[in-house]
């Protein structure tokens, strides 16, 4: 499978101007993305879309506006429309189950963004989302892979979209998953604590089987459910060997040490001569990083250029080729993906 | 390539708790609609709904879950599940392997909390049990740690034709050789939050639903759950496959966020890419299990689509006239009542109706009867314009 057309709205500077070299800090420990202005959006339409919703959207008009056709829509998203539900849901309660407007309902359900790509653009061809928690972009990833075994010429929007609301940043500070210490960037990588920063962001690629004009195909994906960081490992070695080998290890390393001895049993692992790159200082974490992992990985390979402050190791002196991309959901749901740059 | 089969069925319903009593059910023509009992809302006992009536202490005994974060929706999942595990007759050993993918799809998750989530969502200190439980992925987590599940495990949300898509997904695996075999359907239990849901959209009937009815003015409310064990053809050379799946198509109708347009594309391109898919001409089709809702813009649509399509629309039901709409979970569950007529060889009633569509003149099953099937549809149409049929066939 092929990327051709890509965007991604997050926290940093990667929509309209693109400028990698600069990192903005989170604050108070949360990365919020640099929302654009939506011209290509109707204002009504607009301002009744919440943010996962209006991130989404955004995101992918400019790409659909592109492509010639677009056989359909597959989106991952753990957390679909949440600002939504809250709301709806504060209104159950606090009008205990009156007269209640159905425009936060409708919305809420975790297929709006997806529905809402397809309604604004008027496309009837196959329209899906996947909401598997950490794996939701990888699910809607494998389905884009099988759809285009099954339609060779067939092409489609991936997309992998979440947003930080009040109601799901509540739960994940409650469930421990955020830092309580200041963070200020790529010093998470050194934290000795549980949790990460938070996140959010929208990545959309224009994916077919064509090669030309591409800069990235993606090769080959694993998911894994485990909380063994050895079988983890021995699953990556596995991956390594039938789709290696890879120039770089693209690590989602998010600075919780609950969550780090997989990172890091896998990176024991690795054999031969492999740049090591980290993102999540750039992103935030969210469950849907893989996305703009994706995206970050096709713009270094369109660009030739990979900023200094991505590496781990020392950077790179040859060009990067390949990459072994590996991020885990909670120490619980891992993906590997093989990623490789196309030559022209 | 080797076609996908089923081999296991599992379901909970308003019907039954179990694939025998829902059978039993459907060939009585028994209504499972009634007053609410065990849902906590402030229309349990003024509206209707297709309930399992089985509390959650008395599903959680049943099932051996002491787990306090398991929810209502998690538990007529494994119910379902562990059903279709036992029917499909395979070891417990092989189903934990790398091999068996689980997919799950429901709409409001453990959001039948609905109560708790409002407050853990607010919450400055502590969060309930059910922290980790609101999402509908917490769903098949639960399940694949039930079992121990090593394959890919995914879930999917396409509102009201979320667990359509679970199946159409587990078949791709299995073809795409991502796995041998799977375990796919979906699940959704009552709630506060979709009952204000649908009833802030003024399309709850105040009575029982009127499928396809002149005079049909709105839907119920349902909950439950089903699963289907898909497995590769020749790898079950020992056992009798109930069908196999001969099509899917999922097609959007980009029309309206909660209504179908008139003509019904979307549920046209779904029911003709399903046709297409499986190489059946219309007129092969003997029986459709509807989405019916018994709303006044879906059951009309969906019977101008059917007429586009068949140009003698072949015998019809909705299900949803018996255990009202179970969202998430419809699709599955109607699926396993459209495999039992398959196997059976017999098509079930569609009940409360009356007069017919003055624009359509389309009638229902109104009695049992026997027809011998080789092919059966099955639609599922949801909010955001998901629309996907399905077809099943005699293996």
């Amino acid at each position: 499978m092929f990327i051709h057309q890509s965007s991604c709205i997050s926290p940093q500077s990667t929509f309209g101007n693109i400028d990698l070299d600069t990192l903005i800090a989170p604050e108070n420990n949360i990365l919020k993305v640099v929302e654009p202005k939506y011209e290509n959006i109707p204002l009504n339409i607009l301002r009744r879309m919440g943010k996962a919703v209006r991130i989404g959207v955004g995101a992918a008009l400019p790409l659909i506006e592109k492509a010639n056709k677009l056989d359909g829509i597959i989106i991952g998203s753990a957390n679909g429309g949440m600002e939504d539900c809250v709301k709806f849901l504060n209104q159950i309660i606090e009008y205990d189950e009156g007269r209640l407007t159905p425009t936060n309902f409708v919305q809420s359900t975790p297929n709006a963004i997806a529905a809402q790509i397809g309604l604004t653009t008027a496309n009837k061809g196959y329209n899906i989302t996947h909401v598997h928690r950490g794996l939701a972009f990888e699910n809607a990833l494998l389905d884009a892979m099988m759809m285009l075994k099954e339609n060779n010429d067939a092409t489609y929007l991936l997309g992998g979209v979440d947003e930080v609301s009040s109601y799901n940043y509540n739960l994940e500070r409650l469930g421990g998953w955020y830092k309580k210490e200041k963070i200020t960037g790529v010093d998470l990588y050194n934290s000795q604590t549980n949790g990460s920063i938070a996140g959010e962001g929208s990545a959309m690629f224009v994916v077919n089987n064509e090669s030309a004009g591409s800069f990235l195909e993606v090769k080959a994906i694993k998911m894994l459910h485990t909380n063994d960081s050895a079988e983890v490992a021995a699953q990556l070695n596995h991956f390594n060997d039938v789709n290696g080998p890879h120039n770089a290890w693209l690590s989602g390393e998010n600075g919780d040490v609950r969550v780090q001895p997989f990172y890091q049993a896998c990176e024991n692992n690795l054999t031969g001569d492999m740049a090591i790159l980290h993102f999540k200082h750039f992103t935030g974490e969210h469950p849907s990083t893989t996305a703009l992992a994706l995206w970050l990985a096709n713009r270094f390979f369109e660009t030739k250029k990979i900023p200094s402050h991505f590496f781990k190791s020392t950077p790179a002196e040859k060009p990067i080729g390949s990459i072994l991309l590996y991020n885990s959901g909670k120490g619980e749901q891992h993906s590997f993906l093989s990623l490789r740059a196309v030559e022209h | 390539m080797s076609r996908v089969v089923v081999t296991g069925l599992g379901v909970i319903s308003a019907l039954g708790d179990s694939v025998f009593s829902n059978h039993d059910a459907l060939v009585k023509g028994t209504c499972g609609i009634s007053t609410g009992e065990l849902v906590k809302s402030k229309y349990t006992e003024s509206l209707r709904f297709g309930e399992v009536k089985i509390e959650n202490e008395k599903l959680k005994s049943l099932l051996g879950i002491s787990d306090p974060s398991a929810t209502r929706t998690s538990l007529l999942a494994l119910h379902a599940l562990n059903e279709a595990i036992k029917d499909c007759g395979l070891d417990v050993a092989l189903i934990s392997g790398y091999d068996t993918a689980l997919i799950g799809a429901s709409t409001v998750g453990g959001m039948c909390q609905t109560d708790e989530l409002y407050l853990d969502a607010k919450s400055e200190t502590v969060g309930s049990a059910f922290m980790a439980s609101y999402d509908c992925a917490s769903v098949t987590l639960f399940l694949r740690e039930r079992y121990g599940i090593k394959g890919v495990t995914n879930t999917i949300n396409t509102a009201c034709s979320s667990s359509a898509n679970a199946i159409k997904y587990g078949t791709q695996l299995i073809n795409n050789g991502y796995a041998k075999r799977a375990i796919v359907g979906g699940v959704d239990s009552l709630a506060k939050f979709t009952i204000n849901g649908f009833n802030s959209l003024g399309i709850l009937s105040p009575g029982f639903c009127r499928p396809f009815d002149k005079d049909r003015n709105g839907l119920n409310l349902g909950e439950g759950a089903a699963f289907l064990v898909l497995e590769r053809e020749e790898d079950v050379k020992n056992k009798k496959p109930y069908c196999y799946v001969a099509g899917y198509c999922n097609s959007n109708d980009a029309f309206h966020p909660s209504s179908l347009s008139e003509n019904g594309e979307g549920p046209y391109r779904a029911m003709k890419g399903a046709l297409d898919l499986a190489s059946l001409a219309p007129a092969e089709i003997g029986f459709i299990g509807t989405h019916g809702t018994g709303t006044e813009n879906n059951d009309e649509v969906e019977s101008r689509a059917m007429m586009r399509i068949f140009e003698k629309v072949p015998p019809f039901a909705s299900a949803k006239s018996k255990i009202g709409h179970t969202l998430g979970a419809s699709a599955a569950v109607e699926a396993v009542f459209s495999i039992l007529a398959l196997q059976h060889g017999e098509i079930y009633p569609s009940l409360n109706f009356s007069n017919p569509i003055e624009s359509t003149g389309l009638r229902p099953v109104s009695v049992t009867q026997k027809l011998n099937l080789r092919h059966v549809m099955s639609n599922s149409f949801g909010f955001g314009g998901n629309c996907t049929s399905l077809i099943f066939s005699k293996a």
